[in-house]
């Protein structure tokens, strides 16, 4: 019986919204109250650095390409010993929505997300961060990843010095 | 002379009293009703604006007065400023004939509890509660856009399908009653209310006046979730917050016409006349709230069959039955 | 013409179409790196592999080599073909470093596609990876040999298809290295070609390093305006900056490659002295305020002296659009036709190729597949590049270049080369005055094929003319001598077309004095026609002076009037090739001043402005249409052209990044009265050539281009020089009709005798090739300054 089935089914959300109204609300009254964060939360983006102190950023547009809101953006540039770094680096944190799509793109670990999300202000230009702003004095959430350790190009150690390589070969040498 | 002199003033005394309560309940509602929504999905609600949130209305009021009032370039201008002013006034019109307590005597005078009592009360609410359909149809229409279009005919077919349920569901009590007077009816109901000598045409009544008011279940015109806000989203700041008004006022008024057709008026033991309206009346707004809290909206469709393959045919029925009734009781 | 079926899909392709070229057609892309459509195959990489069912050779074959056949069989996506291609993948990615993230090939990498395509994702090889030490390979290229995969597709490019010598392959087993013998930069005018082959991030742009990622690029097919070839480019801006230019595809023109003028020689659009915004001698002014000044004081000069005192300048660097809209606003002003070239001699030069050769024009293409292609005049590396690597196809099929110059000319190929003056050359054109004439002539009969390359520059109007009869005596039924003038600008082709009677000398009509207004629109009489200093004085009396113009030119730094245009890449337009094809090109950017400008390398300024900095520029047919008070869309504009110019071909037909259609043939035949002024004795024959870099402004005003500039010297055959008692590395005077100018002397064994001849470049802009026979006097001495 559809009917009766529909009916015995019009009584029960009254019985709940009316129970519901008897008991503890279940709101963080924030400002005076601080909620208690997850560990994984996502809000404030950082720059890292790797463990030897340089700057984990390679700007290798990675982030910006997977940033679905567009608000990173960056210049890369090259420092005399060859490394490839942001020459400026910008979040726009009106923009953000903390997806954290751009710590899963970065390669090299450099952006990461912290639980600071206490972001607003009436100055949107005071929301966009610059390098500056973002470049943090630690490794973050891994302590031992270095990218240039693991690219296979001479930067952090001489060409074939970096772990699993060889020395160069010579291309002149002609023995089987 | 002074006679007629305290008669006028004594009606314009009532008139602002009236339009005050009227107003703060309607401005007040929509703070219960937040309050009330947010316990019953175990929040607190607004509880910011003066202690315990109390002065939120005021703050609604600022608020909407102060924003920018905002004109589409395409809407028709002279519709789009004149809709929420009807839709308003409508609404706030037709609590002139609804009787709110027994008549009072005061300096000698007899004064009737109601703004004017008109023989034919009942008729006027009828017209004035099809006339707010402008308010929604010209606002729809004179915003030139497709959600507000959708919404103002949703809400057009709505009300002229319920209308006729709802004016087809009080025919029994103006049979009962034998009068057009919503006094009379009142009167006719000093000992027992119609809601229980014909509880059939109080449920239609009562179903009817949730989809007239356009609150859940029946809230299609304004439907959120597909039209943006319906007829009024092309409103801001106090046009808006003249529709607004106009909703919650119509809520006092259809739970009044609630209170006054079916559930006995004033009537009740113990406590004064205008005590038990106000309890009537309240009660029958919380339960508003309580249904919006608690049921979902229904689908175009469903709406409009159980309009018309429903409530028509059983309120037709209850009018035959009514009648049959009343002729063999003489 | 077999059908096979691949993958279920039925299809009929040529005759010796390979299996992989079939799916292409089909849209079925087959994972591949060493083929490419202009190199072929050579499966090398064995990432093509396939399954063949039917078929002379059944199993897994490489697609790419194996031609199709009747009824064959194919599936590319059966299991054992792609763990095949996955495990290749795998064995390709074993010493291939995890440095994307640093590698600017990175979002255009066809090994990273490849390899995602192919499935492969984790490596399981757990042994050293091989590295490699890099070469400095100059101010173009940078390499990263360890990202190398071995496809050997540059090498195949550079060598091979460009006819590079200094670069290629050594090394046994897997130590193969692709680089020079030693450091060095790479020699070749076409070695950013194999940024372009390269499949992976080997050999990028270094004038590009780190600049950015593909995918953040703006893009739009464009026309390569530096000569007059039009080959197909993309150039790619970022942020305000144009940042490299790469080569597209037109089959009938450049085909795959560009050269590396073209490529490197794009910075012009971003020059930091580029004027951004009107102005009036200091004051600056919008663009609608400059327009206003501009139309009034036209009017104004025309009320008080009659139409002649307002004279209009057009350009072969100007698009087509640009040049009639300023043809309709002398109409409207009711002042002479504008002259759409500020050099005379190329401006005839050009409408005879427009007119009188219009109906024998050859293509590249036809270049590439002729068996014998005569040079008269022309040093293709420096005039036209991308004609040079047409020459070497034509020779690698079996054709024979044959090149009468009076320059020592370089060929990426094997050619003959016959030194010869200007004087000689038209000589041997004139068919019975020169003994050389006759074994030309039947050549050219014997030949299936001919295509004769006439240089507008050196032969001028009167030379085209000879070639067009020598061509017209060279035809016969079968087969007609085809001809390939190579032009000046990139739209030379295109003002020919539009001017036919127009025959005035901008300087004459200057010196005449009647002229008292002059707006230049894309062009520097200065720098661009010959006698700049007549030019510069002439100038100087006039009363008011305008110029439109997107580059720091020295007129648009003295001028009284400056209104800023947007430079090629920013806007749409049409050029016309020497060969007479009607290109589109569409804007790749807005013009604006570069981030990298505006923040002064940091980060972008913290303001909000409703314009960007510097973008004021508007094309200038734009402009024009402004102050023609009719300002219509571009697709309209171009209806009315063509409905005007009825030779143009429908725009609604051709499609930027297309291949595009030639202009159609001419009734009218110009009108050009040929005279050869005698030759004073004693004196030398001056010829003016262009230099590789830096001869048109477009390159000159390109800062990624300076490397490449030479040094100003004057070339002299040997027994010139010892005749006049020189030698070579002397600093002589060289006096001509312009003027004195002091040069270095090299001694040349491929010049011509009784020649001189000079570069025209950054470094000695003074004379402009292209003007008319002029005779110079070579003595030693001169300052040593």
């Amino acid at each position: 019986m559809p009917l009766l089935r529909d009916i015995k089914g019009f009584f029960p959300p009254f019985w709940i919204t009316l129970r519901n109204m008897f008991r503890k609300p279940v709101t963080v009254q924030y400002p005076e109250q601080k909620p208690e964060l997850p560990e994984r939360y996502r809000a404030r983006l950082v720059l890292t650095r790797d463990p030897d102190g340089e700057e984990r950023c390679v700007a290798c547009h990675l982030c910006s390409g997977a940033c679905p809101v567009d608000c990173i953006s960056m210049q890369a540039a090259e420092a005399d010993n060859g490394r490839r770094y942001a020459a400026w680096f910008r979040i726009n944190f009106t923009r953000c929505i903390f997806c954290g799509l751009c710590t899963e793109a970065c390669p090299t670990l450099a952006i990461q997300v912290t639980s600071d999300f206490e972001l607003s202000g009436r100055d949107p230009l005071k929301l966009v961060y610059e390098k500056e702003d973002l470049l943090v004095d630690h490794c973050g959430k891994n302590v031992e990843y270095s990218f240039y350790r693991q690219t296979g190009i001479g930067v952090a150690a001489p060409r074939g010095g970096n772990p699993n390589e060889s020395a160069p070969v010579d291309v002149k040498d002609l023995l089987p | 002379m002074t006679e007629q002199l305290i008669m006028l003033a004594l009606i314009l005394i009532k008139l602002v009293l009236v339009f005050a309560v009227v107003l703060s309940m309607a401005a007040y509602l929509v703070l219960a009703e937040r309050k009330l929504l947010a316990r019953m999905q175990l929040r607190y609600g607004p509880n910011r604006a003066g202690p315990g949130g109390m002065i939120q209305p005021l703050a609604d009021v600022i608020k909407l007065l102060t924003k920018e009032d905002f004109i589409p370039a395409t809407a028709d201008r002279g519709l789009f400023l004149l809709a929420p002013g009807l839709s308003a006034l409508t609404a706030l019109l037709t609590f002139a004939v609804i009787p709110f307590g027994p008549t009072l005597e005061l300096f000698g005078q007899k004064l009737p509890m109601v703004v004017c009592d008109l023989n034919i009360g009942l008729l006027y609410f009828l017209a004035l509660s099809s006339l707010a359909g402008y308010g929604l149809a010209l606002g729809g229409w004179a915003s030139n856009s497709k959600y507000s279009l959708l919404g103002s005919i949703r809400g057009l077919s709505q009300l002229i399908s319920y209308e006729l349920a709802m004016g087809l569901s009080v025919v029994p009590v103006v049979m009962m009653a034998k009068s057009f007077s919503l006094t009379d009816i009142v009167m006719a109901q000093a000992q027992i209310p119609f809601a229980l000598l014909n509880p059939p045409a109080f449920l239609i009544f009562l179903i009817s006046i949730f989809a007239e008011s356009k609150r859940t279940p029946f809230d299609l015109p304004e439907a959120e979730n597909e039209l943006v806000a319906g007829f009024h989203t092309e409103y801001s700041g106090m046009r808006f917050g003249l529709f607004f008004v106009g909703e919650y006022i119509n809520m006092v008024i259809l739970s009044s016409m609630l209170t006054v057709l079916f559930l006995g008026g004033w009537h009740g033991p113990w406590l004064p006349g205008i005590a038990w309206f106000m309890i009537k009346v309240l009660a029958i707004c919380f339960l508003f709230i309580w249904v919006r809290g608690s049921l979902p909206r229904l689908r175009y469709d469903q709406l409009m069959n159980f309009g018309w393959k429903v409530l028509m045919p059983l309120a037709l029925l209850n009018v035959l039955i009514t009648g049959a009734c009343l002729l063999g009781m003489g | 013409m077999p059908t096979l079926t691949i993958d279920n899909q039925q299809v009929t392709v040529e005759d010796g179409t390979t299996v992989l070229e079939a799916a292409e057609q089909l849209g079925i892309v087959i994972p591949h790196f060493c083929y490419h459509k202009a190199l072929g195959a050579v499966g090398a990489c064995r990432m093509c592999a396939v399954t063949v069912h039917e078929g002379t050779f059944k199993g897994l074959k490489m697609s790419c080599l194996i031609k199709v056949e009747e009824g064959m069989v194919v599936t590319t996506d059966d299991a054992k073909s792609v763990v095949f291609r996955e495990r290749v993948s795998e064995w390709l990615m074993l010493n291939h470093p995890h440095d994307c993230p640093v590698c600017d090939e990175g979002g255009e990498c066809q090994l990273q596609e490849m390899t995602i395509a192919s499935g492969h994702g984790v490596r399981r090889y757990e042994g050293q990876k091989r590295t490699y030490n890099n070469q400095q390979l100059g101010p173009f290229i940078a390499q990263e040999m360890n990202r190398c995969i071995q496809c050997y597709r540059c090498v195949r490019t550079y060598k091979d298809y460009c006819g590079g010598k200094d670069f290629g392959v050594m090394g046994s087993r897997n130590r193969v290295f692709f680089g020079r013998f030693k450091d060095g930069p790479l020699e070749s005018d076409f070695s950013g070609n194999i940024v372009d082959a390269c499949p992976t991030g080997v050999f990028t742009d270094k004038t590009f390093r780190f600049k950015s990622r593909f995918w953040d690029l703006q893009e739009a097919p464009s026309i390569c305006p530096h000569c007059s070839l039009g080959c197909s480019t993309v150039p790619a801006g970022r942020y305000g900056e144009l940042q490299r230019v790469r080569s597209s595809v037109n089959e009938k023109v450049n085909g795959f490659f560009i050269c590396d003028r073209g490529r490197f020689g794009s910075s012009y659009a971003n020059h930091p002295e580029r004027p951004r915004q009107a102005s009036r001698g200091q004051w600056k002014l919008t663009r609608d305020e400059a327009l206003v000044q501009l139309d009034s004081k036209v009017r104004e000069l025309i009320r008080q002296h009659g139409p002649e005192a307002v004279l209009l300048l057009g350009s072969n660097r100007a698009s087509l659009e640009t040049n009639w809209m300023l043809q309709r606003w002398a109409e409207k002003i009711g002042c002479r036709a504008p002259l759409l070239s500020a050099h005379l001699p190329r401006h005839l030069a050009a409408q005879v190729a427009a007119f009188d050769l219009a109906d024998r024009l050859a293509s590249l293409e036809k270049i590439r597949q002729s068996d014998l292609v005569v040079l008269l005049g022309v040093d293709p590396l420096a005039e036209a590049p991308m004609l040079a690597v047409a020459l070497r196809q034509a020779v690698k099929k079996g054709g024979q270049v044959l090149a009468y110059d009076p320059r020592s000319i370089e060929l990426p190929c094997v050619f003959e080369q016959q030194s010869m003056s200007p004087l000689q050359l038209l000589e041997l054109l004139d068919q019975d005055k020169s003994p050389e004439s006759g074994r030309l002539l039947d050549l050219l009969k014997k030949a299936e094929s001919p295509v004769l390359v006439p240089g507008g520059d050196l032969l001028g109007a009167g030379g085209l003319l000879r070639v067009q009869k020598l061509a017209v005596v060279a035809s016969n039924q079968t087969r007609s001598c085809l001809v390939h003038p190579v032009l000046a600008g990139p739209n030379s082709f295109g003002c020919g077309l539009l001017s036919l009677p127009e025959q005035d000398d901008l300087l004459t009509q200057l010196e005449s004095g009647r002229i008292k207004m002059l707006v230049c629109v894309e062009t520097d009489p200065l720098l661009e026609a010959p006698n700049g200093e007549r030019f510069a004085k002439a100038l100087s009396r006039l009363e008011e002076l305008a110029v439109l113009d997107y580059l720091p030119t020295l007129i648009s730094a003295h001028t009284k009037l400056f209104i800023p245009t947007s430079a090629p890449v920013e806007a749409a337009g049409t050029f016309v090739n020497n060969e007479g094809r009607q290109q589109l090109f569409v804007p790749v950017m807005e013009p604006r001043l570069p981030i990298a400008v505006t923040g002064s390398g940091s980060h972008p300024p913290r303001e909000f402005l409703p314009e960007a900095p510097g973008s004021d520029p508007r094309p200038a047919w734009q402009l024009l249409q402004q102050l023609l008070g009719e300002e219509v869309e571009l697709a309209q504009l171009r209806e009315r052209m063509k409905t005007a110019v009825p030779r143009l071909i429908d725009f609604d037909k051709l499609q930027p990044g297309g291949v595009f259609c030639r202009v159609s043939d001419a009734d009218e035949r110009s009108c050009y009265a040929d005279e050869i002024s005698a030759q004073p004795a004693g004196s030398l024959q001056l010829v003016v050539s262009p230099a590789r870099y830096g001869s048109d402004l477009l390159s000159r005003f390109s800062e990624k281009l300076k490397p490449r500039f030479t040094d100003a010297c004057l070339q002299l055959h040997p027994q010139d020089a010892a005749e006049r008692g020189l030698d070579d590395g002397m600093k002589v005077a060289l006096k001509t009709d312009c003027g004195e100018y002091y040069l270095t002397l090299r001694c040349v064994e491929g010049v011509a005798t009784g020649c001189a001849v000079v570069e025209n470049g950054p470094a000695f802009p003074q004379l402009v090739p292209g003007g008319k026979l002029g005779f110079c006097q070579v003595a030693a001495g001169g300052r040593h300054d």
